[in-house]
């Protein structure tokens, strides 16, 4: 069976710090104030001051149906057989209508490039057998990737041990990045 | 009195000095060299001279692109509704429909083409054919559309340039040369002319509605992402709303053109223009309060969120202003009121006022929904056209103008 390259994230992990945001930053020269992953604040629950807030890091879905995919008109983006969502640089023209059609705001213009441009799950560094730079960088761990085709791979075994969910599912984009919103007892860890 | 008015507004256009006409081209040639140095500075440093972001891809210059495209589709259905189904008392602004159909298309695709990060692959779009996008279905739309306008144009004029040919000057060379050998001026020919028109406006009516405009329209409207633009009666709205524009612009463009000429007015055809503009502007409204409707009550976060930035934020001047006011409110009066409905002015007013309007609901369509992001906590759009947005869609209007005035002084588009 093919790869089908993913993300799992342990939510309760996730400080906010931002490491994977640098880190994707340095590593694919992502030009500046433009962004290719991103922490978002989720589930406010209870009232000030017995506050508690979940923070989401995200980045391109990799989405199964990606929309982005379906909409570019000369089919610069592409589903490989892996699970990544690909830019043809050279193929692209600029239009942004996949921008437009990422329910995600995954994507941005690329000022020098003069094109869209995105997460590539760090394929450079797949291919030399390394994870992606936002994964080896995080802090508590909260980024866990891995092949989710491969039942003995960890991101599978999270997601058969615990309950999960995707962002907007009500979009039908079927992603590749799955949330684990459980939290583990006191001192304790959710492998 | 008026003969007089109007034959000394002739004699200004005949005589050798032509005042208003040189005002005209002088005011054409700034407009364009401005626009020359916006498209400029857009070709040297990029989409950076504009305020798109990645929350805001899209801006003037797709509202300016579906405006055109809109509009396009509206003139060439009216000329093809004259040509279909003999409407012989609209025939006298048929060709004019048709000029106006081509030049608002050529518009059409310059603004896009100015939209493109890589406007020089420009040619992929149609080289690597995505079956599923419905914009490389687009692109292949407009070419084929294009040249059936430029099709039915030339069979229009054909008997006319024909006889122009055998003339003298500028305009006898250049009817020589675009009446592509032909030397035919039987009255067979007239009749096989028409035939041809007959067919191609068959062919053109429903390549227009679907395919053109329509299709435009469900370029929006698969975009599951933009929950205001999600809906099946999206497209159907730009239909409608194109028929608005181009029947508005027709009547006004037919009123001030024979103001100038010294033409008398056919009051009839002028009442019968801005009743079809009326008729479809009030459809218009109709169906876009049924969408509104519609949205509001499926209380989707997203979808409120875009009715409320179109209704209520810092642009809904475009809306409550522009799209309502000017574009519904204003002709409505004019067109109802007793004491202005018999006017040729009035209506030329009208027509003026719902092409400024109808430019309202292009922007409203493309910005308001952009400015909401899908996923909560990520940042909204704000978004207003930089000087070097609106001096090249200025340019590129001025273009439009330039192509128009020159293409009703050196060919046969007024029938004698």
């Amino acid at each position: 069976m093919s790869k089908r390259y993913g993300f799992v994230m342990l939510v309760y992990r996730c400080i906010d710090c931002k490491a994977c945001q640098v880190a994707c930053w340095a590593e694919n020269e992502v030009p500046l104030g433009k962004t290719r992953n991103w922490i978002t604040r989720d589930g406010y629950r209870g009232t000030f001051p017995h506050l508690s807030v979940d923070y989401l890091p995200g980045n391109c879905m990799h989405c199964d149906n990606a929309p982005c995919v379906s909409v570019c008109p000369t089919g610069a983006s592409s589903k490989r057989e892996d699970g990544i969502v690909a830019v043809n640089y050279k193929k692209c023209i600029g239009c942004k209508y996949c921008m437009v059609a990422c329910p995600y705001d995954a994507r941005y213009f690329h000022p020098e490039k003069e094109v869209a441009d995105k997460c590539t799950m760090c394929k450079h560094r797949l291919a030399e057998g390394k994870e992606p730079a936002c994964v080896t960088t995080c802090v508590g761990g909260a980024r866990v990737f891995g092949d989710l085709n491969d039942p003995h791979s960890r991101v599978s075994k999270l997601l058969r041990k615990h309950r999960h969910k995707v962002l907007l599912p009500e979009q039908g984009t079927k992603p590749s990045i799955y949330y684990i919103m459980e939290r583990p007892q006191e001192g304790g860890n959710l492998e | 009195m008026s003969i007089q008015i109007n034959q000394m507004k002739k004699n200004m256009f005949q005589s050798g000095k032509k005042p208003l006409l040189t005002l005209w081209y002088v005011f054409l040639i700034a407009v364009l060299a401005l626009g020359a140095v916006a498209v400029g500075l857009r070709f040297s440093q990029g989409l950076a001279t504009t305020h798109l972001t990645s929350a805001m891809p899209w801006g003037a210059w797709v509202a300016f692109y579906i405006y055109f495209v809109g509009m396009s589709a509206g003139a060439f259905l009216l000329s093809s509704l004259i040509h279909v189904f003999d409407m012989e008392h609209l025939e006298e602004v048929g060709r004019d429909a048709t000029l106006v159909a081509i030049i608002c298309m050529i518009l059409a695709l310059c603004f896009i083409l100015l939209d493109l990060g890589h406007m020089e692959r420009f040619w992929h779009s149609l080289w690597y054919w995505n079956f599923t996008s419905i914009l490389s279905w687009e692109v292949r739309f407009y070419g084929l559309y294009i040249l059936l306008l430029l099709a039915e144009l030339y069979f229009a004029l054909r008997h006319d340039l024909v006889l122009a040919s055998r003339g003298e000057g500028l305009k006898a060379t250049l009817a020589g040369i675009l009446k592509l050998g032909s030397n035919d001026t039987s009255a067979e020919g007239q009749e096989r002319d028409k035939r041809m028109l007959k067919i191609l406006g068959s062919i053109g009516i429903p390549i227009a509605i679907f395919g053109v405009h329509g299709g435009t329209g469900v370029l929006f409207a698969v975009v599951k992402a933009q929950a205001y633009w999600n809906s099946a009666l999206f497209p159907v709205v730009f239909v409608i709303s194109a028929l608005v524009s181009g029947t508005a612009l027709l009547t006004a463009l037919y009123v001030i053109r024979s103001r100038i000429s010294g033409k008398e007015i056919d009051i009839s055809l002028v009442k019968s223009l801005a009743g079809w503009m009326v008729l479809f502007l009030l459809i218009d409204v109709g169906l876009q309060f049924f969408e509104i409707l519609i949205g509001a009550y499926g209380l989707e976060e997203q979808e409120l969120a875009t009715l409320a930035a179109i209704f209520a934020s810092d642009f809904s001047w475009s809306y409550w202003g522009v799209q309502m006011g000017i574009g519904v409110l204003v002709p409505l009066i004019l067109y109802f009121n007793p004491g202005t409905r018999r006017s040729p002015t009035a209506m030329m007013l009208a027509g003026i006022a719902v092409v400024i309007g109808i430019l309202g609901v292009r922007f409203n369509i493309v910005v308001p929904a952009l400015t909401v992001p899908v996923l909560k906590g990520l940042p909204s759009g704000y978004y207003y056209p930089t000087w070097v947005e609106w001096a090249s869609s200025g340019g590129i209007i001025g273009l439009g103008l330039l192509l128009y005035t020159l293409a009703i002084r050196y060919l046969p588009i007024d029938v004698e």
